[in-house]
């Protein structure tokens, strides 16, 4: 049952992305500036003969409906058209790029939450100790302290200073890495590498922290307020009364409870953990999507715009979906 | 991105202070040679380089290739890479001296034809010879429409740096000829720039195998590739024919790997270098040159620039329609202050509207001089003064106001002039823009003054006479770049004929003259050329960056 109300979401999806198609569409073209012409660039890179040639090929001289019909048409194909200054496939692209940005957000993702499910807990079964103020001041800063300040702090300390950790990158020059999926953790354990495994690990420290303090510091202050809520509630209270000891009062009465606001919350930072980063891979030279969107902008790459921002969209959509999955597991009155 | 470069520098300046403060005291180990340096004179070369030691050179780049197929791509970056990987006819020092590469000598037989005769036994990486086929394989490729098959038939982007070629024959194993479409003087600047690529091995394996595995002549073989190439690693070939014998030293090269690494912030790229990750960083910023300085582990290195910088003014619209009004912007700019503020004096004042180091570049120019009451005189005679005393200029009762657009990477420069303009009562703002979004607004006169720079390392006059101040002409070259509207009709016809006069000393004359020209009716407030700034660890040797940013690996060596 539940895998058909899965597949439905899933099916659900498909209007919500056909949507974002158009809207991508229709904004990047609205934007001012030609691709063509940006093409050019000041030595003259194509000919004045060629610009007409160009527009041609990339069918920029077309009515704008004429334009959206072909993307829509390779796009159910699978086709997402090729960057026009890459000159390679959209999908190719995004392909190999997408496992590094997925890389750091998880690593993001997994330091935020060693850092936040504790420290929220704590505060709040320990509410207005000095270890409850001191966290929570700890998570305003994570949340005001912009991230490419952050890195480079962190990089001047770690890796310039102290020599603990690489500045940037994903793995140390001359570490030879058969690569079978393009993350690097995990093609070093598939290939049993692990030199190869000690370097990514490593350079994936820094990133993950300056990516993740933020949403740590979210986490943190969602899980505290929620746990302080459940933890006044009434079944906290029976179950206390039933001579429950502490440990399992908080955490399995009121942990889980606590965790639906928080997941929600965390299922949205899961975006921002895969769409804003791009700053932090401009900090770490971390070669993945967000950089060569940001290009990709600049350079009005439209087919290269537009996959992106529709891969974005599917992991976002996805992400929620996902929310909403883990909800019936942390309580069974909630159906999808 | 540049907005945050900035915010981040400044940062990064004040941790640095900081912990400067806390560190131990630092001594500078690295004087600025004030001059780019001069290519080694070909007798005092040793007569092989042996490689020695080996080791693995890392260079940061501050952007990743687009394509290392030479045939495909109209980017610095990209030729960086290529240029270690395939060597052409020519090659250039690292000033501006053109030196015979592949080929062993090139006459020209008349105004438009160019004959060649190839290098012998030069082998490309799979171990096949280089013959008269593959330098007409190369250029057919590039001049011929749709010749690149993937991902979709295409000219190659770089058909427009060798325009005037017609065709190409091959009259010998080893000698080939060129027509050109009439006489080309900067033909040989223009010819470093086109590389010999393997004709057999593009037939059987295509754009695509080409572009997964690239084969050439260069000193290097290419190893692999990281996605987007934001990591490339070649190797030492060990069958390189040695390279142009004009430039020592020759023979095979000096390290054994090579790893450019992309590493987009500035910030990082210089904590990269301090940390001993990488051992070359380009592109580094003037504000965290002094860091680096302080460190006796690092040298610091400039070669002259390539991208000069001015403020082009609206010569059709009041008050800039007025030359004296022009002529007085020049002289308001205190260009030394700004040269040793902004750019720790790593800059040179413009004499006019080409970059001194240009092979023709007016010499009996000079910087206009900073000169205020000059200025304001000019200004008194096209008829601006405060006569309401409100410390501003003012004519017909309308105050001298105006926007300097630019974009945000020229901030610090913008700010400084418009502060300069403001002190002698122009009400002088800045207003920051993305390049492709006032393109067309600057094409169609519509704006005041537009400070930006234009890049040319031809060392050629044509670049930035045909671009900036030749009058727009639609559909041609002429004029794609320029800004202010300024059309004079002698410096149109002289630039043409520059283009076509193949006698150096003619050419000097021609130029002379527009140069001359373009100064005295001032287009433009011209301001400056800074330099290439790159850094590398001490343990790197015959090393220095070349003002086409190229980085030659052949002679690098690495002690550990």
């Amino acid at each position: 049952m539940k895998a058909i109300k899965v597949l439905e979401r899933i099916l659900a999806t498909l209007p919500i992305m056909f949507g974002v198609a158009i809207i991508v569409f229709f904004f990047i073209r609205l934007t001012p500036g030609d691709p063509v012409d940006i093409m050019m660039g000041q030595g003259g890179a194509i000919s004045t003969g060629e610009i007409e040639q160009l527009r041609e090929e990339f069918h920029l001289n077309e009515p704008l409906h004429i334009q959206l019909w072909y993307f829509l048409r390779d796009a159910v194909q699978g086709d997402l058209g090729y960057s026009y200054v890459l000159k390679r496939p959209v999908v190719e692209l995004i392909a190999e790029r997408l496992p590094a940005t997925i890389e750091l957000a998880m690593g993001a993702l997994f330091f935020s939450l060693v850092i936040a499910v504790p420290i929220g807990i704590i505060s709040a079964v320990r509410q207005n100790s000095l270890l409850d103020r001191l966290s929570m001041s700890g998570a305003f800063l994570g949340i005001s302290m912009p991230g490419f300040w952050l890195g480079i702090v962190l990089i001047l300390v770690f890796s310039v200073y102290l020599h603990w950790l690489p500045v940037q990158g994903r793995i140390s020059v001359g570490i030879e890495l058969e690569e079978r999926t393009g993350f690097f953790v995990l093609d070093s354990l598939l290939s049993g590498n692990l030199e190869a495994l000690k370097s990514s690990l490593l350079h994936l420290v820094l990133p993950s922290i300056t990516l993740g303090a933020a949403v740590a510091a979210v986490t943190a202050r969602v899980l505290r307020s929620s746990m302080l809520e459940t933890l006044r509630s009434d079944y906290v209270t029976l179950a206390r009364s039933k001579g429950a000891s502490e440990w399992v009062v908080v955490m399995k009465h009121a942990l889980r409870n606590a965790l639906i606001p928080t997941i929600t919350v965390l299922g949205l930072q899961i975006g921002i953990l895969l769409g804003g980063n791009m700053v932090i891979e401009t900090v770490f030279g971390w070669p993945g999507l967000g950089r060569m969107v940001v290009k990709a902008i600049f350079d009005r790459d439209f087919p290269l715009i537009q996959g992106s921002v529709m891969i974005y969209a599917f992991i976002f959509v996805m992400a929620s979906l996902i929310v909403d999955i883990l909800y019936t597991y942390l309580n069974p009155k909630i159906s999808l | 991105m540049t907005r945050l470069n900035l915010r981040m520098f400044t940062i990064l300046m004040v941790l640095a202070v900081i912990m400067a403060a806390c560190g131990p005291a630092a001594t500078p180990t690295e004087s600025i040679p004030d001059e780019p340096e001069a290519p080694a004179p070909a007798d005092t070369q040793p007569v092989e380089a042996i490689p020695e030691g080996g080791g693995t050179v890392v260079i940061a780049m501050a952007a990743a290739p687009v394509s290392l197929d030479p045939a495909d791509h109209r980017s610095r970056e990209s030729e960086t890479v290529i240029r270690n990987m395939f060597d052409g006819l020519v090659t250039r020092d690292n000033t501006s001296g053109v030196h015979l590469q592949l080929a062993e000598s090139m006459d020209w037989v008349d105004e438009q034809t160019l004959e060649i005769k190839l290098r012998e036994g030069v082998k490309f990486h799979d171990g096949t010879e280089m013959t008269a086929d593959d330098v007409v394989f190369t250029f057919e490729r590039i001049i011929n429409d749709n010749q690149i098959e993937y991902p979709e038939p295409h000219t190659s982007p770089r058909k427009g740096l060798i325009a005037p070629l017609e065709s190409i024959e091959k009259t010998g194993d080893h000698s080939v000829v060129m027509h050109f479409s009439g006489p080309w003087p900067p033909a040989m600047q223009l010819l470093v720039h086109q590389q010999i690529v393997p004709k057999a091995y593009i037939e059987e394996v295509g754009t695509q195998g080409f572009i997964e595995q690239p084969i050439g002549t260069g000193p290097f073989k290419f190893v692999s590739a990281q996605p987007g190439y934001e990591e490339v690693v070649l190797e030492r070939f060990d069958d390189y024919y040695g390279g142009s014998p004009d430039l020592a030293p020759a023979g095979t090269a000096c390290v054994e790997k090579v790893v450019f690494r992309v590493i987009p912030e500035a910030s990082t790229r210089v904590s990269a270098l301090l940390a001993g990750e990488v051992d070359i960083i380009t592109a580094v910023p003037q504000d965290l040159i002094p860091n680096l300085e302080a460190n006796p582990d690092i040298q610091v290195t400039t070669a002259a620039g390539t991208q000069p910088k001015w403020i082009e003014l609206n010569v059709n619209q009041a008050p800039f329609d007025d030359v004296l009004v022009r002529l007085a912007m020049n002289y308001a700019v205190d260009k030394d202050l700004i040269i040793e503020q902004i750019y720790g004096g790593r800059a040179v004042a413009l004499p006019g509207p080409l970059s001194p180091f240009n092979n023709f570049a007016n010499t009996s120019l000079s910087p206009y001089p900073y000169d205020t009451t000059k200025a304001l005189d000019l200004l008194k005679q096209a008829g601006w003064e405060d006569t309401d005393g409100d410390g501003f200029l003012d004519k017909d009762g309308e105050t001298f106001a105006f926007t300097i657009d630019t974009i945000e990477s020229w901030r610090p420069l913008a700010e400084a002039v418009a502060d300069m303009y403001r002190a002698i009562g122009i009400d002088a703002n800045v207003r920051f823009w993305e390049y492709s979004v006032i393109k067309p607004q600057l094409q169609a006169g519509e704006r005041m003054a537009w400070l930006d720079d234009w890049g040319d390392s031809a060392f050629d006059p044509v670049g930035h006479f045909e671009a900036k101040w030749h009058g727009f002409v639609a559909d041609t070259p002429y004029g794609r770049g320029n800004f202010s509207g300024y059309n004079n009709e002698r410096v149109n016809e002289l630039t043409e004929m520059g283009e076509t006069t193949p006698d150096e000393t003619e050419r000097h004359t021609l130029y002379d003259e527009a140069q001359q020209l373009v100064y005295d009716e001032a287009p433009a407030v011209f301001l400056l050329l800074p330099e290439e700034v790159e850094a590398a660890s001490v343990n790197i040797s015959n090393w220095a960056p070349a003002s086409d940013s190229r980085q030659n690996m052949h002679d690098v060596c690495k002690s550990e």
